[in-house]
């Protein structure tokens, strides 16, 4: 057996879906120059794309770019597993991968194929939408069906230029993501490439999550530090996660079932998974984006919701 | 021929010349790897009174035809699949064995224990191709294990789009269980790996299949096949696969010596491999290519873009009303990309070869060329719509008015045909893939390709069944979309070469072309339309050289 890495011992995937034009480009640009907080390596298709300020390129060569700031960035074609495969023999592998998928890429089938590789678990799938293009993409002759596929398998939704846009366009491409995917998050993907926690989740892969922001309140986020009190059942964890009220788009960390077994939970929009993970410290981050009023009212009480609800109440099934 | 300067004059019990001006000939005089005249032995006096010559009759019974022509072909592929042990639902005739039809999985399991059976190296991986789930059932690890415990068996399903492992591949592959239990797509319990699963047992398998001595050995059952199907010119269509240092050595090596019988035309891709966004062309990969043309390979003018996805992958882009089980196909470039490169190519004056297997990917290309038409008008460009398995009517008239052409691999009808009015896209559509006799009553010209290894590589049986459209059970499907004699052996030859942009040195029997001709041991034109595979190919003349059939 080789040695058990806390969590669930694999690297997550975040997978950026979107069109082309969708803003997926510029998504990426922001979070390489804002830096992770991680290290986070970055599969791009279209390596010549990608633009960073020299002062925080390291090194580069024909297909790679490592940032000062621990990104890296790799140009990746059509042997996405060849690359994986590189990424985790690296001397010091990534805490996170992003795969910038192609246009054309239905990100259902990209998300199986990076979630199912060893060494690999999915995190989420974020598509981007481009406010003033979406609906007639979303009814083009032949790219409209793959389109409304695309914002159909997210877990988060991105909205590029969404300062740009006028405001009708924003409100209108609002109303038809919530058509297409209704309950799934919808995030500024300038803010969310710029709070990289706001998009890639908090990092729970180390012995203890670290709290955040910070200090200082982060201008597009809110995170509290939630310990459950005792045991959870992983069906009751799942009802849990599902049923955080809106601003609180993820959630990740670790918990204890009644048997004892350490679980890895996380939430990411509509979709939450519990998996089996090694001893770690029970807690669980949860990060709530919209307005900064909003937010931060629905943490604490949500926190105070969470304290309260009865855990011990295990369903029928669940002592494994 | 001792002196290559003396004239030889080949007389034949028939010569089809494809050349509508002088259709029937009985000899035809050579010299120099070319054609100097083709007619009657009084017709070439001239000739022959003039300069020293002799006559050679060995083809005296035997009906000469153009070199066949197989304008759409992948020898790299191929490569990879020959060495694998076929057993198929349908009967692949290969110049190294003929796969039978096996067709139930008490037939199927037996023809692979037999396999196990010969095989002397006891770790050598048993690897076969052609397993359909349709004929053969489900097969499952368990039943794999009984065949061996020892050797890894490995079931490439026909499409490539699953495998079925035993124990022993699983662990050939180097896979744990652990990460074989939590994947979508792969079953552990049945040792089934399918769509994204694949590429875990692929990982494991492409050191095997792609191991020098193995992928060499593979070009040499490609070659033999070429020849073997009476071929004296294919097009490689999608030059490089992936690695170009790689393959160009291997295919330099494979198919440039003296012993070949057949030159290769290579196409290289307008967009390399997982350039699905791309700005535009990169003409100067492209046209950098002509440098290493050599006698037997060279690049023309011709460029290959790819539209939609695969037509045995059942992941073409289909106009409405889509798929019975309503999956979605998948565009291979993004389609403003597919423009892009496609306005470069057409601006760079080049001949554009469009990958198209369903009728939306079909329109795709149909869209772009009236653009591109509109834009800066071109004659004689020959955008040619490569695969051409679905489509409409509408389309077929459009694709005349546009001056485009169609390479179509007629070979869906056979194999699909039943099997997607069962379970794909209905009866209507299915009956009319391959939509051939639209396209000759438009007046299209039309080649046809094996696109091998997804159809035998064998220009009598693509032309069987476009003539006939007998599926797979033996009834005739779409027969409205049958093509006449004449029109499909055009479409093996001269209309092949006006394809590959050829036509002026290959494709008919006239004075000034290559001496390239296939040797069959009966005319096509006299035997029953359903007899046309079992034609005899007993070799072929390649510039003048005979290179009869092995065996």
């Amino acid at each position: 057996m080789a040695p058990v890495l806390p969590g669930s011992g694999r690297i997550p995937v975040t997978l950026l879906s979107g069109y082309l034009g969708a803003g997926k480009t510029t998504a990426v640009n922001r979070l390489l120059a804002a830096g992770a907080g991680r290290r986070l390596a970055v599969l791009v298709n279209d390596f010549g794309a990608v633009s960073v300020d020299a002062a925080l390129i390291e090194a580069r060569d024909a297909t790679t770019i490592s940032l000062a700031n621990g990104c890296l960035c790799c140009a990746v074609s059509d042997d996405l597993g060849g690359a994986l495969d590189g990424l985790a023999a690296l001397p010091e592998p990534p805490e996170q991968v992003l795969i910038e998928a192609s246009g054309v890429a239905h990100p259902a089938r990209i998300a199986r194929m990076a979630g199912g590789w060893p060494g690999f678990a999915l995190d989420a799938v974020a598509t981007v939408a481009d406010p003033e293009t979406l609906r007639a993409r979303a009814a083009d002759k032949f790219v409209g069906r793959l389109v409304r596929d695309q914002v159909e398998a997210a877990d988060l939704l991105l909205l590029s230029r969404a300062d740009l846009a006028c405001p009708a366009a924003v409100a209108d491409a609002r109303a038809l993501l919530a058509g297409l995917a209704p309950g799934r998050p919808v995030l500024d993907a300038a803010e969310a490439a710029a709070a990289p926690d706001l998009l890639l989740g908090p990092l729970v892969s180390g012995a203890q999550p670290r709290p955040l922001p910070g200090p200082a309140p982060h201008p597009a986020f809110s995170s509290r530090i939630w310990t459950p009190p005792g045991p959870i059942a992983p069906e009751r964890m799942r009802e849990i996660l599902a049923a955080l009220p809106a601003p609180i788009h993820r959630a990740k960390g670790f918990f204890v079932t009644p048997d004892g077994a350490t679980m890895l939970a996380q939430r990411a929009g509509a979709r939450v998974e519990i998996a089996p993970a090694a001893p770690a410290a029970t807690a669980i981050v949860l990060i709530a984006a919209g307005p900064a009023e909003t937010r931060e009212n629905a943490l604490p009480r949500a926190i105070a919701e969470l304290d309260a609800a009865p855990f011990q109440d295990t369903r029928p099934g669940d002592a494994a | 021929m001792t002196d290559p300067s003396q004239i030889t004059v080949f007389t034949a019990r028939r010569i089809r010349t494809m050349n509508r001006s002088n259709p029937v000939a009985t000899a035809v005089a050579v010299r120099d790897g070319r054609i100097l005249e083709v007619g009657t032995p009084e017709t070439l006096r001239p000739w022959l009174d003039a300069h020293p010559h002799t006559v050679d009759d060995r083809f005296r019974d035997a009906v000469l035809m153009p070199g066949f022509i197989d304008p759409h072909l992948h020898p790299t592929l191929a490569a990879i699949l020959l060495p694998c042990h076929f057993i198929t639902a349908l009967e692949w005739r290969l110049p190294n064995r003929v796969s039978p039809p096996v067709t139930s999985q008490e037939a199927y399991m037996a023809r692979l224990t037999e396999i196990e059976a010969g095989l002397a190296d006891p770790a050598e991986p048993l690897i076969t191709w052609g397993y359909h789930r349709i004929w053969h059932g489900a097969v499952t690890r368990e039943m794999l294990n009984a065949v061996s415990s020892e050797r890894p068996i490995v079931l490439w399903q026909r499409s490539f789009h699953e495998v079925v492992a035993n124990d022993a591949a699983i662990d050939w592959m180097g896979l744990d269980r652990a990460d074989l239990d939590r994947h979508p797509q792969v079953e552990p319990s049945t040792g089934r790996f399918f769509e994204t699963g694949l590429s875990l047992a692929m990982r494991g398998m492409n050191p095997h299949l792609l191991a020098p001595q193995r992928f060499s050995g593979g070009l040499e059952l490609v070659k033999q096949a070429i020849h073997w199907g009476g071929h004296t010119t294919i097009g490689e269509l999608a030059y490089p696969l992936a690695d170009d240092a790689g393959e160009w050595a291997a295919l330099k090596a494979a198919l440039d010596g003296d012993d070949v019988p057949f030159r290769t035309h290579f196409v290289p891709r307008g967009a390399l491999r997982g350039a699905f966004d791309a700005q535009g062309a990169d003409l100067a990969r492209i046209d950098g290519y002509a440098a290493r043309n050599t006698h037997r390979l060279r690049f023309g003018n011709g460029v290959k873009l790819f539209t939609d996805g695969g037509f045995f992958a059942e992941l073409m882009q289909v106009q409405e009303p889509g798929f019975i089980d309503g999956h979605h196909g998948e565009w291979m470039m993004a389609p403003e990309a597919f423009e892009r490169v496609a306005r470069d190519l057409w601006h760079a004056g080049k001949r554009i070869h469009v990958h198209c297997t369903g009728d939306l990917g079909v329109e795709l290309a149909l869209d772009v060329l009236e653009r591109l038409q509109f834009a800066r008008p071109r004659f004689n460009h020959r955008f040619t719509i490569e695969h051409f398995g679905l489509s409409t009517p509408e389309q077929v008239r459009r694709i005349r008015d546009l001056g485009a052409l169609v390479s179509a691999n007629v070979y869906y009808v056979h194999e699909l045909g039943e099997a997607y009015w069962q379970r794909s896209i209905g009866h209507e559509r299915a009956s009319s893939m391959s939509r051939l006799g639209a396209l000759e009553r438009e007046g299209v010209t039309t080649a046809l390709h094996s696109d091998f290894t997804m159809a035998p590589a064998l220009p009598l049986n693509s032309a069987w069944v476009a003539v006939n459209r007998v599926a797979e059970s033996g009834a005739v499907i779409g027969a409205e979309e049958r093509m006449s004699l004449d029109a499909a052996m055009r479409a093996i030859t001269i209309d092949a070469a006006y394809v590959l942009g050829m036509e002026n040195e290959i494709g008919s029997i006239r004075a000034g072309k290559a001496a390239d001709f296939t040797v069959l041991g009966e005319d096509p034109w006299e035997v029953d339309p359903m007899a046309l595979r079992d034609i005899p190919v007993l070799g072929t003349v390649f510039e003048g050289r005979h290179f009869p059939a092995a065996g």
